[in-house]
């Protein structure tokens, strides 16, 4: 379970002060696929940011199962990313230099996994995302669905308690959009905890819970009933 | 605790070794190749200056003091008991070749046929050493410097081999108080004076040496010092020696001084005879060397900091992303240290491969001809050893601190290519 209590943050420009979050509650439960949606600069991507842990608030309260992450030191924060959170970025964050195997199964020796258990959990997620054949291939010589997928497998395959995913399917088009989202989609049956950031309205509809942002706050908060 | 920094040792290498695979090899190369100057540079100076006086010690050990010398005690010209000295040596069964000199400063004078009243005489002050020709050259070489004329036979009872320093044409400076004679060559007559003794003997051969001994004596054979100088009791003013190949020179030293040589002359090893000013002159030069090389391993420093600044701020988003997705800071920075690591080690190891496979030969087959050395580049393996610690150590700091720079920067900020 995650919740947020009067979340704000506010970015400093010498003397200016902009204030993108301004006092925002939120509670997601294990298992539900949120999508949090919102025009441009409304805030939406700064407010998966606090709640990834990814940067510290300003003000205000962020709780991940109970555990208050404002008294975490940096090295604890570091830690509780690499082994509870999985990240998808929209420009797929992927390190150029290793191979789409490579790439997975980093976080996974970071967690001292076994060598060889830790390449046969990558390719195992690799294959999950259909990418059995790009096992060495370097970012540089995959399409951007496919990166975009190695990105999903390195956000889920040491099995993270939320998947946090900032406008995944922004540079993709809709063959590879719908790729990802189809994984997403089957992640979420298999009980996976999603927070996905979008602006794209046609993929508010596989969500359980959509929040609007508008201005740094909530504007709605719909049950989807289909869901 | 430590388990946790083998991990991150692990995932930094993990890193490294594939950020050095991707890099670009124009790049690797270049900086190896800075890193390969540096060591040279390191190595190589100290090597030459202190090599260059190791040239002039060379010279003194194999062209005039052998490995062991006896020679006459300070207030004294002559090794007293010199017979029952040689006697001991000859009969010492480590001993390989022996030289007895019998010396003596004389002032010599030439073109005295042609000389009119008033003119200044052509003189110079000389040290002359009676010699065994055979001997003397089994033991220092000394036929092989003759640059003209001949070298002495046993027959040569009225000829001389001259020092070049003590001709005039070969004398580079005119100094004071410092005189060499003039028009002599091969063939030329000169005087002898010594005490109230003069000898007319004929210039057989010239002597050119880069030890002072040697290029500013007198070489003569040794009965007819020893007649010339009155030294009937056969007690000679040094005695040298060259050690078969093994025997230790301290301890055919030890040998000698227990048989009491050093009653009646003073012994010394080559180490011992060496003059205290090149010994002054090594330290000084050593010294020099190192500042020298100082200078190399900060230039070297900074270069391998803008590098690995470079590096890590263009990959800054990435190493954001490594924060993000859980890579411990350390892990990175380790990955940095490997990647400074190899660097300073592939630098290092061509640089020793040039050392003792290129330079090292090619200097000790054609030494750099200094005025008063044979220049040698002196590089032992030990000392070498901690110049590549050096270098290492220095690199590695130098690539730490940047990536430190960068790793601390906020993990978002750095993702997302904020200030």
């Amino acid at each position: 379970m995650i919740q947020t209590k009067d979340l704000v943050k506010t970015f400093k420009d010498g003397e200016a002060e902009t204030k993108v979050l301004k006092g925002i509650d939120f509670r997601a439960e294990n298992g539900e696929f949120i999508v949090i949606m919102g025009r441009s600069g409304s805030g939406k991507s700064t407010f998966l940011y606090q709640m990834s842990l990814l940067d510290e608030p300003t003000s205000g309260q962020i709780k991940i199962n109970g555990k208050d992450t404002h008294d975490m030191k940096p090295e604890e924060k570091i830690l509780f990313r690499l082994t509870n959170c999985g990240y998808v970025f929209q420009d797929y964050a992927l390190l150029p230099e290793l191979t789409a195997v490579e790439n997975v199964v980093l976080p996974l020796l970071m967690q001292n996994i076994d060598k060889k258990k830790a390449y046969a959990i990558a390719k195992e997620a690799l294959t999950k995302v259909g990418l059995a054949h790009r096992f060495d291939n370097i970012p540089s010589h995959m399409s951007g669905g496919e990166q975009q997928r190695t990105s999903i497998a390195r956000a889920i395959a040491h099995k993270p308690k939320i998947l946090f995913a900032d406008e995944p399917t922004a540079n993709l088009d809709n063959e590879s959009s719908k790729a990802v989202i189809d994984i997403f989609k089957d992640l979420h049956k298999d009980g996976q905890t999603i927070i996905m950031v979008t602006h794209e309205e046609q993929y508010a509809d596989m969500a359980q819970k959509i929040i609007r942002l508008d201005d740094g706050k909530i504007i709605s908060e719909t049950v989807n009933k289909k869901k | 605790m430590l388990e946790k920094l083998g991990l991150n040792i692990k995932i930094g290498f993990f890193l490294a070794l594939r950020q050095i695979r991707k890099s670009n090899p124009w790049t690797t190369g270049l900086i190896v190749f800075v890193m390969v100057l540096t060591f040279l540079n390191l190595v190589v100076v100290s090597g030459i200056l202190v090599g260059l006086i190791e040239g002039s010690i060379s010279a003194w050990h194999k062209q005039y003091t052998g490995d062991i010398i006896i020679s006459a005690l300070l207030n004294k010209d002559y090794i007293e008991n010199s017979p029952n000295i040689i006697n001991l040596v000859r009969g010492l069964p480590e001993v390989k070749n022996m030289s007895v000199r019998y010396n003596k400063g004389v002032i010599l004078e030439a073109n005295y046929q042609t000389k009119k009243i008033n003119d200044k005489p052509n003189t110079a002050s000389a040290q002359l050493i009676g010699i065994n020709p055979g001997q003397e050259d089994a033991l220092t070489g000394l036929s092989s410097h003759v640059i003209d004329g001949s070298y002495l036979t046993p027959a040569d009872y009225d000829k001389v081999l001259i020092g070049n320093f003590l001709l005039k044409q070969y004398v580079p400076v005119d100094s004071p108080g410092f005189t060499a004679l003039e028009n002599v060559g091969v063939g030329t007559k000169i005087r002898i004076k010594v005490n109230d003794v003069t000898k007319e003997v004929t210039v057989k051969g010239i002597l050119k040496s880069k030890v002072d001994n040697v290029s500013m004596g007198l070489y003569m054979i040794d009965s007819e010092v020893k007649s010339l100088i009155g030294r009937g009791d056969g007690n000679a003013a040094q005695i040298a020696m060259t050690l078969k190949d093994g025997a230790d020179p301290l301890a055919v030293k030890r040998k000698l001084v227990l048989a009491g040589v050093d009653k009646s002359a003073k012994v010394q090893t080559y180490v011992d005879a060496q003059p205290k000013f090149l010994k002054d002159i090594i330290a000084t030069f050593a010294m020099l060397g190192n500042a020298l090389s100082s200078i190399g391993l900060v230039v070297a420093s900074i270069t391998i900091f803008i590098v690995i600044f470079i590096n890590a701020l263009t990959r800054r988003k990435f190493i954001g992303i490594l924060k993000g997705i859980g890579i411990n800071g350390q892990a990175i920075e380790i990955s940095y240290i490997f990647q400074s690591m190899f660097y300073a080690f592939l630098g290092a190891a061509i640089g020793l491969i040039i050392i003792y496979f290129a330079l090292v030969p090619l200097f000790l087959a054609h030494p750099i001809d200094f005025p008063f050395s044979d220049g040698i580049l002196v590089a032992p393996f030990g000392e070498t050893l901690i110049r590549v610690a050096l270098l290492v150590g220095s690199t590695i700091i130098a690539g730490y601190i940047p990536a430190r720079m960068i790793i601390r920067k906020n993990t978002l900020d750095s993702i997302l290519g904020r200030n």
